[in-house]
């Protein structure tokens, strides 16, 4: 026992002192916060921006539709700041007057202006409006000026029919937000664009952990069996306790990266007002999803499971080959199982409940990825939850009986890599 | 049965394409000096493996002190250096060593006190420099041979397995090495190292046994294998020309059996019958100078050359030494 955790101490203390380790567990949260924050960035810009007021509005419609744009474009503010320019130009002069707001436009940094409206009779009889300037690209602006040009027409021809300005405005002022909430069998959860997130970012988590830690794994025991280190530490210990050091010891460095990396990023999240108002951008409100801890300690599970599944493997892959070429090449075939798993994570997404995505979590190749997506995004029954966890076990004895037995021989044997046939003898030796 | 430090009858151990070890006994006598010689692929660290229970044999025993070789608290006992050595290269020299001390059931703040005095007997620690301290990868050769000869005794081990210690030793290590194997005998430990260069083994051994093709040739004390194999050599250097004459002398078959020609020294086995005087008087007749002409026994290169042959030697299989 004292020498297990000798193994155990030395990997994980090796490790954690590494500048890797700080370095990775220093980014981590800050990735993770910029793959939830930019998105919610990038949502407040479906928000228009005050370029909107910046415009000019040509009016060539001669009956003050202009003005009423431009208060619209304002939301009714009676700030100036926010109100656009009107010029009313004669149909004869638009062409002129084009030219000249193009060259403002153009030099906007003197002028601070950056685009102009066209409206005209066409525009009156709901036809058409043009738009020209330096955000035309932007979605969100580009739809803030058409409906309020919509807005504008629908308000006079009420007007036409009779109605007041009071009424007018009750009837179109219709200051409506979308929010969208997901509905799982324990109840509301959250936005459904924070669950797609958190779950991407749950898969995204546990596949790089998986591949890094698995291949942390296999060119350490690559290291010791060419250094020779190896046959020093198994004339002290067996090899089923220096392979189980190594797991458990890479294992736990895993979990310390990983709860540095789910602490901070909560922090920082929780933070995120603050933060984002010193990048300029306006907060956007998004309710957490609601991670209950018997939630919390499920990932953690299948985080080990996974890893303890591929670890093993990639330890077997790491003990069989000579040097760290010939390790790329033989862990390919567990690369080609995780990437594959990988790219099931969008499709599970879309669709947590199909077939594929209950297929996939309940395989040991797949299932500790699938599955905490699958919590993520949607309930799962226990049922399956619990096939899945029984089936990932069973998967890890196997991998771990497979590993240990390829693992003691493959060590001592150096010179030619094996090829299948020979390891599948090794499995065979005694000892 | 404890009067052994090693006890191992009728070990065989088999692999899917040969034999590497077959129905092999020998005994090492506690504080004696052991030498396991033979050519590559003889089966010498397939032997080692088996001692330091690191592969099982097939069939047969192994008994280390009188007790099971896979008895866990035997190993705690056993010191081994590989014969490639290498450590944890990004690893601090001091972490490594304590490292290996625990594996070996040393308690932390003992393994830090004999680090101490290993580092600053070796001279890896002077009041100018502690390389205790450094990284292994930022040592010499040398100095890493150092530690990773240090990782093999902090642990004060009872039976020492030393595989091919010499190799890629400088002679300032070699003389390290010799002093310390004689200082753990005095102490009464048992040391077994494998080589194949013949002339350390001759000078540093108690016993010998020799391997190859995984059966053992013999075994035995030195004194007793160089008697068993007691045709009396001769040694005989020349000075000067002449060669040329007691080359074909050494030729005849009536009279010498065999010469190892070193240039300047031969070492010659006569056939049996023959008379040493005839040769001494054929030599001088030829004209040659003679600087030595002397009885000898065998020397153990010899003995290997003899019993093991050329064929043994060039039979190297890479993998199971």
């Amino acid at each position: 026992m004292a020498k297990l955790w000798a193994i155990i101490k030395r990997e994980y203390l090796e490790r954690v002192r590494s500048k890797w380790f700080l370095i990775a567990t220093f980014f981590g949260p800050l990735f993770f916060s910029a793959i939830i924050i930019v998105p919610a960035w990038l949502a407040s810009r479906s928000k228009a921006t005050t370029d909107i007021y910046k415009t000019t509005i040509l009016d060539a419609t001669g009956n003050g539709f202009g003005r009423r744009l431009a208060i619209n474009i304002a939301g009714d503010s009676t700030d100036t700041a926010r109100m656009p320019a009107v010029m009313v130009v004669p149909p004869s002069e638009l062409t002129r007057a084009e030219s000249t707001a193009t060259r403002t436009v153009m030099e906007k940094k003197k002028t601070g202006k950056t685009g102009y409206i066209v409206v005209n009779q066409q525009t009156i009889a709901g036809e058409a409006a043009r738009y020209a300037g330096r955000n035309a690209t932007s979605i969100a602006d580009m739809a803030q000026l058409k409906s309020a040009i919509r807005q504008t027409i629908l308000a006079q021809r009420l007007e036409k029919v009779g109605l007041d300005d009071a009424q007018t405005k009750a009837i179109t002022f219709i200051p409506l937000e979308f929010s969208t909430e997901r509905i799982t069998e324990r109840g509301r959860a959250g936005s459904g664009m924070a669950s797609v997130l958190f779950g991407f970012a749950i898969g995204f988590l546990l596949y790089m952990s998986i591949v890094i830690y698995g291949q942390t794994i296999m060119s350490g025991v690559l290291e010791e069996k060419t250094t020779r280190v190896a046959e020093v530490v198994m004339s002290s210990v067996p090899t089923d306790t220096l392979l189980a050091g190594k797991v458990i010891g890479v294992g736990a460095v895993g979990l310390t990266q990983q709860i540095i990396w789910i602490g901070t990023t909560y922090v920082l999240l929780k933070l995120r007002e603050p933060i984002m108002a010193k990048f300029g951008a306006p907060t956007v409100s998004f309710s957490l999803p609601d991670i209950s801890l018997a939630a919390g300690v499920l990932f953690l599970l299948f985080f080990l499971l996974g890893f303890i599944f591929y670890s093993s493997l990639y330890a077997a892959v790491g003990s069989s080959v000579n040097s760290e070429s010939e390790a790329r090449q033989a862990a390919t075939p567990l690369l080609v199982m995780i990437v594959s798993t990988g790219v099931f994570i969008q499709p599970v997404l879309l669709n947590p409940t199909g077939r594929t995505a209950q297929v996939l979590s309940l395989v040991p190749i797949s299932s500790p990825i699938i599955m905490p997506i699958r919590m993520a995004v949607t309930g799962v029954p226990p049922l399956e939850l619990a096939a899945s966890l029984g089936f990932l076990a069973i998967g890890c004895v196997a991998a771990l009986w497979l590993a240990s037995r390829i693992y003691r021989v493959g060590l001592l044997m150096y010179g030619k890599r094996p090829t299948m046939k020979e390891m599948a003898r090794w499995i065979s030796y005694s000892r | 049965m404890t009067e052994y430090a090693i006890d191992i009858v009728n070990v065989t151990k088999r692999y899917a394409e040969h034999t590497a070890v077959r129905d092999l006994t020998l005994r090492v006598p506690t504080g004696s000096v052991y030498g396991l010689l033979g050519p590559n692929g003889a089966g010498k660290t397939t032997t080692i493996r088996m001692i330091l229970n690191i592969i099982a044999p097939d069939s047969g025993a192994i008994h280390i002190f009188g007790r099971p070789s896979n008895d866990p608290k035997i190993t705690e006992r056993l010191g081994y250096l590989p014969e490639e050595r290498g450590l944890y290269r990004k690893m601090q020299v001091r972490r490594v060593l304590k490292f290996l001390a625990e594996l070996k059931g040393v308690r932390g703040s003992e393994a830090e006190k004999r680090i101490d005095e290993w580092l600053v007997r070796l001279s890896l620690k002077t009041p100018e420099k502690d390389w205790g301290l450094a990284k292994i990868d930022e040592l010499s050769r040398g100095m890493q041979q150092k530690v990773q000869f240090i990782g093999t005794l902090l642990h004060d081990p009872d039976l020492v397995i030393l595989d091919e210690p010499f190799s890629g030793l400088d002679p300032i290590n070699a003389q390290a090495l010799k002093d310390t194997v004689v200082e753990l005998k005095k102490r009464g430990k048992t040391v077994i190292f494998s080589t194949h260069l013949m002339d350390n083994a001759e000078r540093l051994c108690d016993s010998v046994c020799i391997i190859a093709r995984g059966e053992k040739v013999l075994d035995g004390t030195v004194t007793d294998v160089k008697e068993e194999h007691g045709q009396r050599n001769i040694a005989l250097a020349l000075e000067g020309d002449g060669m040329l004459g007691v080359a074909s002398i050494l030729q005849d078959r009536s009279l010498v059996k065999r010469a190892d020609d070193s240039n300047r020294f031969f070492e010659i086995e006569l056939v049996p019958g023959a008379d040493p005087q005839t040769l001494l008087r054929r030599i001088i007749d030829s004209g040659a100078s003679v600087q030595r002409f002397e009885m000898i026994q065998p020397s153990l290169h010899q003995i290997f050359l003899q019993k093991v042959g050329a064929q043994g030697i060039e039979e190297g299989m890479t993998g199971h030494g």
